[in-house]
């Protein structure tokens, strides 16, 4: 299926690419494409790729939004490329420009390093598959060999919350929604370490309520609305603390 | 555009004015900011102003009659209007951090803005024209 | 640099989130009240209100005025010193800078609301015994 000759509703969209490279100046690169309006902006990066400059690099996988690699800052704004249909972001003869997420180091291009926020993920426990009863969200769910009801849970850690974050703009040390997301999944009664990890001011104390998260959250986790549940739990298992420790 | 910097850094603090790549929820928060600093500065201009009262009614009177300054009436009206809308935005943060009405949270940031429009509109009125 | 790491230990923050919160409630309660009673003729103190000395003298004859500014001036201090320090705290300080700053907040709050409460005995003292 070669795009490149497809062109019977054609498009013609010039594409800003951030580009940097080791030991050489950020800077940014316009490709004029002829695209189809309903393709992807993923797409349109993989075109630049294959036919403009192959020293391009860019993080993609499944294309289905679900592995959560993809994502990127189309004119400003997060979005997860495989599923931002061209035509929701250009017009005909209009200008996109893409940059890397905020908040993470750059590593080359358009490739950021999410390791801080896996290594996170993994601290607080989340888990990719959860029984139906953790997460209850009415997407599909499979019945697992032991006969209970398993579904994928939301989150598929794609960092898009947290490059909005305003708060993670000003310090690495804030968890950040995805995180505080995926401890409320966990739950901190199930581990005990974890109250104490969220309940800091790096934790779930330093939310401003500007709800940018759940704005650019492509998976209805409403990483916003967990934070503020994580503060109710946290303040009646303190509560609870406090009698049980009087006892 | 020079080089954006990606790392998350205190230096970036100044970024939080930039409306850029934002969404509603960010200039609620910028503008909270922005009003908690004005309203704090004049709490204390307040309460030193306040000793004016307990050095005696002439200078307390003498004080009140100086406020009648138009310079002085606009200040207060501005202390007014980031009162407004700092207290509406608490309200909305306070809302949501108990999870009422998250859904509706940019929908009630606009409600809050018209009313801080109208609201500002009326005690200007009634400011400059008592 | 990590030896200056800002974390700030677990547990510090709900207290003042807490107290934040309910503050600002009250503070909202009271401002309404201080309006309709100022500015409103719905409970009637005197003609010129507060813009007068002896107006102010009188408004706190009535022993509950005295009590509620006093505790309305905790309330904003409380709710403007931690709103202070989360500004503060998005600005990245060391742990020890960090530790410092509360100090100086504490400080600045705590004679905040003593001055207020002299300024409070100080009209007071103009009612006639």
């Amino acid at each position: 299926m070669d795009m490149n000759h497809h062109n019977n509703s054609g498009w013609s969209v010039s594409f800003r690419v951030f580009r940097q490279k080791t030991g050489k100046d950020a800077h940014y690169d316009t490709v004029k494409l002829e695209v189809d309006p309903d393709e992807y902006v993923i797409d349109a990066i993989e075109r630049i790729w294959a036919y403009h400059d192959r020293s391009l690099s860019f993080a993609h996988a499944c294309h289905h939004s679900t592995c959560g690699a993809c994502g990127m800052r189309v004119n400003g704004v997060e979005k997860l490329t495989c599923i931002t249909p061209i035509h929701t972001i250009a017009r005909n003869g209009g200008i996109v420009q893409v940059d890397p997420l905020r908040n993470f180091p750059i590593i080359t291009d358009l490739v950021v390093d999410m390791g801080a926020l896996y290594r996170r993920m993994a601290q607080v426990g989340h888990r990719p598959v959860v029984p139906l009863a953790e997460e209850p969200a009415g997407m599909p769910v499979r019945k697992s060999n032991n006969g209970e009801y398993t579904r994928l849970s939301d989150c598929i850690e794609c960092g898009l919350c947290i490059s909005a974050c305003p708060v993670a703009a000003s310090t690495p040390d804030y968890l950040g929604p995805a995180v505080l997301a995926g401890a409320l999944q966990h739950g901190i009664k199930r581990q005990p370490g974890l109250l104490k990890l969220v309940d800091s001011e790096d934790g779930v104390w330093r939310c401003h309520s500007a709800f940018e998260c759940t704005e650019v959250c492509p998976s209805y986790v409403e990483p916003g609305t967990k934070i503020m549940q994580l503060r109710r739990n946290v303040v009646s298992e303190r509560f609870a603390n406090l009698f049980r420790s009087n006892r | 555009m020079s080089t954006p910097s990606n790392q998350p850094s205190s230096k970036n603090w100044y970024k939080w004015f930039d409306p850029r790549g934002k969404d509603l929820g960010s200039y609620a928060f910028i503008l909270n900011r922005i009003t908690a600093l004005g309203l704090t500065f004049y709490l204390f201009l307040h309460l030193i102003v306040l000793g004016q009262l307990a050095i005696g009614p002439e200078a307390y009177d003498n004080f009140m009659a100086m406020l009648h300054n138009p310079i002085f009436v606009f200040g207060e009206l501005l202390v007014v209007i980031a009162g407004i809308y700092h207290g509406l935005n608490g309200l909305r943060v306070a809302l949501t951090s108990f999870g009422i009405a998250i859904p509706y949270q940019k929908q009630i940031f606009i409600g809050l803005l018209v009313l801080t429009v109208l609201g500002s509109l009326y005690f200007a009125v009634r400011m400059f024209t008592a | 640099m990590l030896a200056t790491k800002s974390t700030p230990k677990s547990g510090e923050g709900m207290w003042l989130w807490l107290i934040k919160i309910a503050s600002g409630i009250l503070i909202i309660l009271l401002l309404l009240l201080h309006f309709i009673v100022n500015h409103t003729g719905l409970i009637s103190i005197t003609e010129n209100g507060l813009l007068t000395h002896e107006g102010v003298v009188q408004y706190y004859s009535n022993p509950l005025i005295p009590l509620i500014e006093i505790l309305f001036l905790v309330f904003v201090v409380s709710h403007s010193l931690i709103g202070l320090r989360s500004i503060v705290l998005d600005l990245k300080p060391s742990r020890s800078l960090l530790k410092g700053i509360n100090w100086v907040f504490g400080i600045v709050g705590v004679v905040a609301i003593v001055y207020g409460i002299w300024l409070v005995f100080q009209i007071l003292s103009f009612l006639p015994a």
